[in-house]
């Protein structure tokens, strides 16, 4: 008797310990992950294989203190004008082709301590209207408004990002070359190239493959 | 959540309200809407959206976890589409990009496109869209570099018409789209197979007039091929298995009840037995009952079939611009008319316009 009521719990649970165990495990993070205020050169728990604040602070902190050992510019006696040019992306990663060069620039004036000095190309309308409201004597100007003031540049700063993607059933893995270079605007020399190469792997999960 | 009619407005408002696992294909849906009335900039920070999460898309997740569980639908997990939807948001802001000059983001996305198309589960690591190839090279021309590989890619193999060369002083492009797309459904025993079901279109080509421009242009790409070539899915594997799952746990329940009854009625001591047996039987049929395999039909249900581009050199300034898609005689598809406005910038810049035939019209870009 005690046997055959044992085994009819015993059966039915033991089949059910056995079918939870083709079931899934808990729920993670079931109330979600409150923001989490990270440095920018850390790498988070939102990640893919594409450009990322640590990327960009590694690779800009690398430019800069590459730019600032270049002789034409550690021992110049002027401090050398430098505009930007946008980096051209031929990586397959979409990105804010300005935010490289800002990042290397801010660096550069904050660390150059006046060794370099940029010229803000990107608001020349604003510049150029502001000139003509001093010419026109519609607003004051502190010296002649007629004299051509505005500076040419000795160099021009600019990069490209290159990339190379493999993709199988192990994974997706993505190389990135930063390469940027310093062009001397008045003969086309390049006096400073430096690159830094950034690699990640990553696999999806197999519900999105 | 109530539907206003608006797809733009309701896509938002399904992003904000709705399920958060379907928030990416409001996203497209409503991206893909905007683009058709001309709202460019409400499409784009849709389709960063997409972008930025597909490009994303790697390691843990909690929803496809669920979604490879016995007990949960495949539904469960974020929705990304399938690799050809994945493909077209990816396509639709490359096109922004190159509207907004930075023809080299374009190119990014595109190249990741093409990466999106890739079967890795065969190990062929290979898009077959003509126009991801061709546009990638026509932006590196653009840029001064040498898109031929990109071009020859292109050309390998159309299997509807063949793109033309490039034409690097060609000011104008015209991504034009028509017909309806690829959607899903399920099949199998419990809906455990997902299958496209085909799109269709009236119009199989478009005629483009401006200035000294008459042009027909064929589609290079077609959806329904795309949808329905590229191998199966790892998930269809995972599927088929909790569908054996849910029919074993069937018929060992249905076993299992038949001989409980079966003992109960035979003999007299084993009560407890049957009893056992019996309940064994009822617990499997519960999880046969519980167990869900059904496949994700959740689709991006705007999207065109067929994909094309025309390159024209026009003078900078103001140009009509009609549109007219051609059906398989080459005759007019009256009541697909579109009208456009554009204006060429004197810069270098391409004028970069987007029609489908959906579009509303007439548009002034």
């Amino acid at each position: 008797m005690n046997r055959s009521l044992t085994l009819s719990f015993a059966l039915p649970l033991g089949f059910s310990a056995l079918l939870l165990g083709c079931s899934s495990g808990g729920v993670q993070n079931p109330k979600g992950i409150p923001v989490t205020q990270m440095n920018a050169d850390e790498r988070g728990f939102v990640a893919g294989t594409g450009v990322e604040s640590q990327d960009l602070v590694a690779v800009t902190d690398k430019m800069a203190r590459s730019i600032l050992g270049v002789r034409q510019i550690a021992s110049a006696s002027v401090a050398p004008k430098i505009i930007l040019e946008p980096v051209v992306n031929e990586s397959r990663f979409p990105i804010n082709k300005d935010i490289f060069l800002t990042s290397i620039r801010t660096k550069l004036n904050s660390k150059s301590q006046g060794k370099v000095s940029f010229l803000a190309r990107e608001y020349m309308a604003a510049l150029e209207k502001e000139r003509a409201l001093k010419q026109s004597g519609q607003v004051t100007a502190t010296s002649d408004p007629k004299a051509v003031e505005f500076r040419g540049a000795d160099f021009l700063l600019t990069g490209k990002l290159q990339g190379l993607t493999t993709r199988t059933k192990a994974g997706t893995s993505d190389y990135i070359l930063y390469s940027f270079q310093l062009i001397d605007a008045r003969t086309s020399e390049i006096v400073w190239e430096d690159s830094a190469e950034i690699k990640k792997q990553g696999l999806e999960d197999a519900a999105y493959r | 959540m109530k539907l206003t009619g608006d797809p733009v407005i309701d896509s938002r408002n399904a992003m904000d309200r709705g399920r958060p696992e379907d928030r990416l294909l409001w996203a497209y849906r409503g991206g893909l809407a905007a683009m058709r009335r001309g709202q460019f900039a409400e499409a784009k920070p849709l389709f960063d959206e997409a972008v930025t999460r597909l490009n994303g898309l790697l390691g843990r997740d909690r929803g496809a976890r669920k979604a490879r569980s016995a007990f949960y639908r495949e539904s469960k997990k974020t929705f990304f589409g399938e690799p050809y939807e994945r493909v077209m948001a990816f396509y639709y802001r490359g096109i922004l990009y190159w509207m907004d000059g930075e023809p080299d983001n374009a190119r990014a996305c595109f190249r990741s496109a093409a990466l999106a198309d890739s079967d890795v589960e065969h190990n062929a690591f290979e898009s077959d869209y003509v126009l991801l190839d061709y546009l990638d090279g026509l932006a590196t021309s653009k840029l001064g570099g040498d898109g031929k590989d990109a071009l020859q890619r292109a050309m390998r193999s159309p299997r509807i018409a063949r793109p033309p060369a490039y034409d690097t002083n060609a000011n104008v492009l015209v991504f034009l789209e028509f017909g309806t797309g690829p959607t899903k459904q399920a099949g199998g025993e419990y809906g455990e197979q997902l299958q496209i079901r085909p799109g269709v279109s009236a119009a199989q080509s478009a005629r483009i007039r401006v200035a000294q421009y008459d042009v027909e242009v064929a589609p290079y790409d077609d959806l329904n091929f795309q949808a329905t070539t590229r191998g199966g899915r790892v998930m269809d594997k995972i599927l088929a298995g909790k569908a054996n799952f849910k029919r074993a746990t069937d018929t060992i329940g249905d076993a299992a009840v038949i001989s409980g009854a079966v003992v109960a009625g035979t003999t007299r001591h084993n009560d407890e037995a049957a009893l056992g047996l019996i309940a064994a039987g009822l617990l499997s049929k519960i999880f046969s009952a519980v167990t869900k395999p059904e496949a994700d039909t959740r689709a991006w249900d705007n999207l065109p079939l067929f994909l094309t581009v025309a390159s024209l050199q026009l003078p900078p300034g103001q140009h009509a611009v009609s549109i007219t898609f051609l059906d398989a005689a080459h005759r007019p598809v009256p009541a697909l008319e579109k009208a456009f406005q554009i204006t060429v910038p004197a810069d270098r810049r391409d004028k970069v316009i987007f029609v489908s035939d959906q579009s509303s019209t007439p548009q002034t870009l």
